[in-house]
């Protein structure tokens, strides 16, 4: 896979999973992240969980929900309202041979720790020549859609991915966040794994026992949630479910959509970006974030150059304003929606050359 | 469903423990949000606390003349999953709405 450092085999997936033998469970996202937590602390001794209202609250959201409780206050703690510290103190627990898995309570709240996840995070593995790796899962409840007040709607994936030393992660349903999720906190680097706090609540089949359909490997890479021969929308996190309901719609058009998840913003899967595009030969990117800069100016690169032969439009993009993300109100405005995904399909599909 | 456990909170300036007089609600009762839950007697004055939020109660703490410090759980609610969350709101699953038509003429070539 282009890009990923020591990509690990299905068969490098952590132990314990077998424990649960081949159930398969519908669980809200929330349930399959809370499961997944309850279970890498069962793993890993070297685990701990801390943030704010992540211990005796069980977290905002209750993805922490009784693990203290079950794991103890040494293991699952609470921590002052500074997300410099919590990070700050992961870098300590990392570098003392802990895994910590942090949590910033919102997206917006992660910029106090910048200089955490910059300048320490991201470069002690490198700055120490691998004396000191850090092992850190750091959970972002992320992205907009729940009518929240400011700074609980962003979406800060193209600010990591720009980061080297960072990977970024995020599932899109159930079954993504849990074995996505126990894959990130096994990882001996540092993760920055983004919730989709809009689809927490959304319930879907979790299967314990495979990480991705049989045969397709770990879960490292792009995930082709629905195939098509026509045009390729790439997302990742809640836009996933939205591009497959784009799908959907586009299908009684006679258009057939094929939805890339990209589930990894860094590195990005580029060979199943240009897989995809090289059938399709046409593409749109959705993403939630604002347009300059984006990810999906990355995405639409990488898709070019691996395809510039084959393309029969430029590669569009579906996002949301140049703007600081608005009040609740006006959410519906600046997320992409139906109607502004299907007008980027229209604009690709009526692109000629010359 | 979810449960939420209600922690006894601080009832007044530093006060560290209550004593429980007599409890208001039962398990498996549904409560409404600012419902009397408890009479409990502190240091101070003996108060009556209101219900944080709604739902069904699944659990309580301690019978009439237990003690209960400050941060202990007190009652523990039963609620649904979709309601679990403190901050926004959960977002409504609609069946996807459109107006705009696609048009295409595709060339497979």
């Amino acid at each position: 896979m282009t890009g990923f450092r020591q990509a690990q085999s299905p068969d490098a997936q952590s132990p314990g999973t077998e424990a649960h033998g081949n159930h398969t469970a519908t669980l809200s996202m929330q349930q399959a992240l809370n499961r997944a937590l309850d279970e890498v602390l069962a793993e890993n001794p070297k685990a701990v969980i801390l943030g704010e209202d992540c211990g005796r609250l069980g977290g905002v959201f209750r993805i922490t929900d009784g693990l203290q409780s079950k794991h103890g206050e040494n293991r699952v703690f609470d921590t002052p309202l500074a997300e410099s510290g919590i990070l700050g103190m992961s870098v300590g627990l990392a570098m003392a041979g802990f895994h910590p898995i942090p949590e910033v309570q919102f997206d917006g709240f992660a910029y106090p720790a910048i200089n955490q996840i910059v300048c320490q995070i991201a470069r002690m593995n490198y700055r120490s020549r691998g004396k000191l790796p850090m092992p850190i899962t750091l959970r972002v409840p992320s992205f907009g859609g729940i009518r929240a007040p400011e700074h609980h709607g962003e979406s800060l994936e193209a600010l990591f991915a720009h980061v080297p030393g960072l990977k970024v992660v995020s599932p899109s349903n159930p079954h993504e966040a849990y074995h996505l999720l126990k894959y990130a906190a096994t990882r001996p680097d540092p993760v920055i794994f983004m919730e989709p706090k809009s689809r927490y609540w959304q319930k879907g089949d979790v299967d314990f026992s495979t990480a991705d359909a049989p045969g397709t490997g770990s879960p490292t890479g792009a995930k082709v949630m629905r195939e098509g021969r026509h045009l390729t929308l790439v997302a990742w996190g809640a836009m996933v479910s939205r591009c497959l309901q784009v799908a959907e719609l586009a299908a009684e058009d006679g258009i057939d959509v094929e939805v890339l998840d990209l589930r990894w913003l860094k590195p990005i899967d580029a060979d199943a970006l240009v897989t995809s595009v090289r059938k399709t030969r046409r593409a749109v990117v959705v993403h939630e974030a604002p347009l300059t800069s984006g990810l999906g100016a990355e995405v639409a690169q990488l898709i070019t150059h691996g395809c510039f032969d084959t393309l029969k439009a430029p590669v569009e993009r579906v996002t949301g304003f140049d703007v600081p993300y608005p009040s609740g109100d006006l959410e519906d405005e600046y997320i992409p929606n139906i109607d502004r995904i299907l007008f980027g399909i229209q604009r690709v599909l009526e692109y000629r050359r010359g | 469903m979810a449960e939420i456990s209600f922690p006894l909170p601080d009832l007044g300036e530093g006060l560290i423990e209550a004593t429980v007089l007599e409890w208001l609600v039962s398990p498996g009762e549904q409560v409404e949000r600012n419902q009397p839950l408890v009479e409990v007697e502190t240091t101070k004055s003996a108060v009556e606390l209101p219900s944080p939020q709604a739902g069904k109660v699944v659990r309580i703490y301690g019978g009439p003349g237990d003690k209960i410090n400050v941060g202990e759980p007190l009652i523990v609610f039963e609620v649904p999953d979709n309601t679990a969350g403190i901050v926004g709101t959960v977002p409504k699953e609609e069946a996807p709405k459109r107006r705009v038509r696609l048009s295409a003429v595709l060339d497979e070539d």
